[in-house]
């Protein structure tokens, strides 16, 4: 009786335990151009991307990607149905980019985040690279993240499972991500470790301190007490 | 006539019937007055305006009370209490007949020269004795005879003159120690304080009851401390005898040991709450603690392995629940179907305030770990067991810093009260930098980026100066109670 044929009946039901992670990379890659544009004084060249990971064909759960640029651009809602989900456009300015993925099934929400648009490359900023594109200076700024479909509905299940390669050729990314993890990870745990030892360390001092403190509270009470006897009766 | 219109309506009178308009009708007699009284004539009768239907009763009797006033802006209590209020305005005088007073003589049994003097009185009173004659009380004066004076009453000092001059004196003022005081014999006798004489009189009493106890009946022991009567007396001196200065040096003194007992009460409150967190260290870092303390056979690699793993293997066990018990409480991500970023996990609660999640921030820095690492699952449950180390490290550096400022507090005191003694603070506590750079261990540990609570204003040479000030209030405050 419950179970209808048509996809939206059951899409809605929930498959528990579930989780399927697809890990996706966004970003921009934007190229100057060498000089002030006159009509507009725009300097670079920019694309904001949102591309998966992993090779394979995102459109297959993702409905549409929207893109919201800054409001001085003609337009600034951009909606891509299918990939590449990239904008290209020029500017002068750095500004944050509202990412929103929608997915194929209505019953699972859109996800929403921002990416703040690179033009310049700053020194210390571990998520931006130079890269030569066609013997131009090109900053990139990728980020990685992982979109969690915890408990998805059957029927995003079925279209995440059976997504299709994005391309044959070799897919790569402009930033080392198993380098930047590998570090991040050595990092954190590194920085655990050393934690972990100082939290031990404060703990004896910690306990020391409150047993210190107990004899100092005697000896003061030794002391008051013999205070007490030979002083002052109002 | 406009005036004579208003005196009626406010003498509440009709329109003056009948006569007609002229001068006639702004007469008011004495008669028309003393007519409010009578029933006024029905004739012109108030018509209460119906309530409209639908209006709540409450409103209509706001909108409309009895003589068609406006409500009363201010809200009036007249009706408090029900019976009360100013419903009774007139004072009920005495509806009884007057009761006559005369002028008449009286004698008063206490006087013994039978003086008669003359006062007014209610005449129903007459012949009845002076009231105020049952207040004359005469005192029993103790009483003794030489056999017991020879055996029991001797005392030091004390001749049998001086002690009935004294009795003598009791007798005559009634026991106004001051007067008897003022009219002790000095020319023949010592000058004596009035706490001799009461001493003397009391112990004279208390003794006499003894011998004198009648078995029957169980006596009221006299009780007279004369040394510390003396001592009080000296105390109320003293403190009549404050200059200005004095008083608000008092003052000042008080309002310290006020303000040091309320810190006091927030440490001990901030030391119940240690325990907890000393319990907390312990779960978290007995991975750790093993590997430290215990020379355990297995080889260091071994032993690392086996601490990964289970570091590893943590994500749902309940190793990880205890942990963010103590610092961060990150919420169930398995709870809530549906889609959402990894890097939303990584998000602070709440319930960090603002003040640990900068302690947090600094401590990363310090660290180089990034703010917002790159969110593959593991990084993820790293990054969040590693601030939420970071929490539990930073509340151990705060209670820390309040146990320092306490131990400093109690050395200080002790010093106080015991000049030349002192308190030796273990050096592991003391706050030594240089201690740790001879050793050469680390430079300089992490947790010192931690700004304790209340310590950025107060560096600790200031706090050791201020629990200084603070042992020399105490020992002032002792002082003065001498």
């Amino acid at each position: 009786m419950t179970d209808f044929a048509d996809g939206s009946g059951t899409g809605g039901a929930r498959v528990k335990g579930v989780t399927v992670i697809k890990p996706i990379i966004y970003g921009n890659v934007s190229k100057h151009f060498g000089k002030k544009r006159e009509s507009d004084s725009h300097t670079h060249e920019w694309t904001v991307y949102l591309k998966p990971f992993l090779n394979e064909d995102m459109s297959n759960y993702v409905k549409k990607v929207q893109f919201k640029l800054h409001e001085s651009y003609a337009n600034p809602n951009r909606i891509l149905f299918k990939p590449p989900y990239e904008v290209s456009e020029t500017g002068w300015g750095e500004f944050e980019v509202q990412i929103k993925i929608h997915f194929n099934d209505g019953n699972e929400r859109p996800i929403t985040f921002y990416h703040m648009l690179k033009l310049f490359h700053t020194g210390n900023d571990s998520s931006t690279t130079t890269a030569m594109v066609q013997g131009r200076k090109t900053v990139v700024s990728e980020n990685y993240d992982e979109i969690i479909f915890q408990d998805p509905t059957q029927y995003i299940n079925t279209l995440l499972t059976t997504t299709r390669c994005l391309t044959l050729n070799a897919y790569k990314h402009e930033t080392n991500f198993e380098e930047r993890k590998a570090k991040t990870l050595e990092s954190i745990k590194g920085g655990r470790s050393q934690v972990a030892e100082e939290i031990i360390e404060l703990k004896e001092k910690l306990q020391l301190a409150k047993e210190t403190i107990v004899k100092f509270k005697t000896e003061l009470g030794k002391v008051n007490g013999q205070d007490k006897s030979e002083d002052m009766v109002f | 006539m406009a005036s004579s219109a208003d005196v009626r309506e406010i003498m509440g009178l009709g329109p003056a019937g009948g006569t007609p308009e002229g001068g006639g009708g702004s007469m008011v007699t004495k008669e028309m007055i003393l007519a409010m009284d009578r029933p006024r004539k029905s004739g012109k009768k108030e018509v209460a305006p119906k309530r409209p239907e639908g209006m709540a009763r409450e409103l209509y009797n706001l909108l409309y009370n009895d003589s068609k006033d406006a409500p009363p802006i201010v809200p009036t209590d007249s009706n408090r209490g029900l019976d009360q209020g100013y419903k009774s305005v007139k004072a009920k005088l005495g509806m009884r007949k007057v009761r006559p007073w005369k002028w008449m003589p009286f004698t008063n049994p206490a006087r013994k020269d039978s003086l008669v003097l003359y006062h007014w009185r209610r005449g129903q009173d007459e012949g009845k004795e002076y009231p105020f004659a049952k207040f004359n009380k005469r005192l029993e004066m103790p009483t003794y005879t030489d056999m017991e004076y020879m055996n029991h009453l001797e005392s030091d000092g004390w001749t049998r003159e001086e002690t009935d001059h004294l009795l003598d004196l009791c007798q005559r003022f009634d026991l106004r120690f001051p007067v008897i005081h003022d009219r002790y014999d000095r020319q023949t006798h010592k000058n004596r304080s009035i706490e001799d004489l009461k001493e003397r009189y009391y112990g004279l009493c208390e003794k006499l009851e003894i011998l004198h106890a009648d078995p029957s009946k169980v006596s009221k022991p006299y009780v007279y401390d004369g040394e510390h009567e003396r001592k009080r007396k000296r105390q109320l001196e003293k403190l009549y005898n404050r200059t200005p200065e004095e008083v608000e040096e008092e003052e000042m003194l008080k309002n310290e040991l006020r303000k040091i007992e309320a810190k006091k009460r927030e440490r001990e409150k901030k030391t119940q709450d240690l325990q907890k967190l000393i319990a907390q260290a312990d779960s978290t870092s007995t991975i750790k603690t093993d590997k430290k303390t215990q020379s355990s056979p297995s080889t260091p690699s071994n032993k690392k392995k086996s601490s990964s793993s289970q570091n590893k293997n943590a994500g749902g066990s309940k190793d990880i629940n205890s942990m963010e018990a103590a610092g961060i409480k990150f919420p169930d991500q398995k709870s809530n179907p549906g889609v959402a970023l990894r890097s939303q996990r990584m998000k602070l609660p709440p319930s960090v305030g603002q003040k640990k999640s900068k302690a947090i921030e600094q401590l990363l820095q310090e660290l180089k770990v990034e703010l917002q690492p790159m969110p593959t699952e593991e990084i993820c449950s790293e990054f969040n067991e590693l601030r939420s180390d970071l929490v539990l490290l930073y509340e151990l550096k705060n209670a820390l810093a309040t146990c320092e400022v306490e131990l400093q507090t109690c050395k200080m005191q002790y010093e106080s009260l015991c000049p030349g003694k002192t308190l030796e603070i273990p050096d592991k506590l003391k706050p030594n930098p240089t201690l740790a750079l001879i050793k050469g261990e680390k430079p300089r540990s992490i947790s010192d980026v931690i700004d304790v609570v209340g310590a950025g204003a107060t560096p600790p040479m200031r706090k050791r100066k201020a629990a200084l000030e603070q042992s020399n209030v105490l020992k002032k405050i002792k002082n003065k109670n001498y």
